[in-house]
């Protein structure tokens, strides 16, 4: 199974007191996972973060499941994150107008998931910062082949962040794995896919922006 | 209501959403809210409850695929509110 899937959540963009409506976060959370807020995860994020932090989860789980199975609904209280670590002595820090990127997440402070969505089982890290919070689901818990990016822009219209969230992807990937003469499409599902000279590769990417920021993952090995 | 007044609802509903306004005033059955209104799919559960609360419903997320189309959205609103009455 050889898919991606990432999503990134602008915090300064919610509406945390809507957030916090029992009718909103209900359409998100399942119930095992309010309770597991007030277990593991209360000390460490306020409540609206977490509800968002789920969010993510879930939409980059569903972006990683549709590509393999492109008739896949989106349910979010089905898709389940469980068994939720919280990075030791989490200190949360502002990501602010700049741009990160790698492979794997090794010596970050990640929060890890495992998250199933009826027969199939995924795993989740997000960084989760003052201002954004960014997933990226892989199929096993070694993620050291999955490459990631997240950037800060100035232009929130939406024209121009899907191009610079392409910008971004197609920079990284020359910088990081020599790629080259590549093009961004959308397969006939809307799927993002990549192309060299026009010949779709079996690279999977995921694109995602929200507000000012970009976020892109992908698989190469 | 008829489906045309709660189109012309609906596009209350999702204005705030999308920066899209002239595609937005010309929505119809086939206008999927992502795909062509550009709206941020975090945005989907505020268009769900904002809904729920325009047409004093309840919508749960279990049919939340059909909220990302136009025409199943309005299926789904009339459904609801027939169930009222």
């Amino acid at each position: 199974m050889i898919s991606t899937g990432n999503d990134v959540v602008s915090l300064n963009a919610i509406d945390i007191t809507r957030t916090k409506l029992p009718n909103f976060y209900s359409k998100i959370l399942s119930t095992p996972e309010s309770v597991l807020y007030n277990e593991a995860v209360a000390a460490a994020l306020p409540f609206e973060n977490f509800v968002w932090l789920l969010w993510s989860i879930k939409e980059s789980a569903y972006k990683y499941l549709q590509r393999i199975n492109p008739e896949l609904i989106f349910t979010p209280v089905m898709v389940v994150g469980d068994q939720l670590q919280v990075p030791p002595a989490y200190t949360p820090t502002a990501f602010g107008k700049n741009e990160l990127s790698g492979a794997g997440f090794r010596d970050l402070p990640t929060f890890d998931t495992t998250v199933t969505f009826g027969q199939d089982v995924i795993y989740s890290k997000s960084l989760v910062y003052t201002d954004i919070i960014v997933t990226v689901v892989h199929s096993n818990k070694n993620f050291e082949d999955t490459f990631w990016g997240i950037k800060w822009i100035d232009d929130t219209d939406n024209e121009n962040q899907s191009a610079a969230v392409r910008a971004f992807l197609l920079d990284n990937l020359h910088k990081l794995c020599g790629l080259d003469n590549i093009t961004i499409s959308k397969n006939k599902n809307a799927i993002p896919v990549l192309l060299i000279e026009s010949e779709e590769t079996d690279i999977p990417v995921s694109l995602s922006h929200h507000e000012h920021f970009v976020a892109y993952s992908f698989q190469h090995f | 209501m008829t489906r045309q007044e709660i189109l012309e609802e609906l596009k209350k509903v999702i204005s705030p959403y999308t920066t899209n306004k002239e595609m937005l005033a010309e929505i119809n059955d086939q206008t999927d809210l992502i795909k062509d209104l550009k709206i941020n799919s975090a945005n989907l559960v505020d268009i769900i409850i904002d809904a729920e609360a325009k047409y004093d419903i309840e919508i749960d997320y279990d049919v939340a695929d059909k909220m990302m189309v136009v025409g199943t959205c309005i299926d789904v609103i009339s459904e609801r509110i027939s169930q009222k009455l």
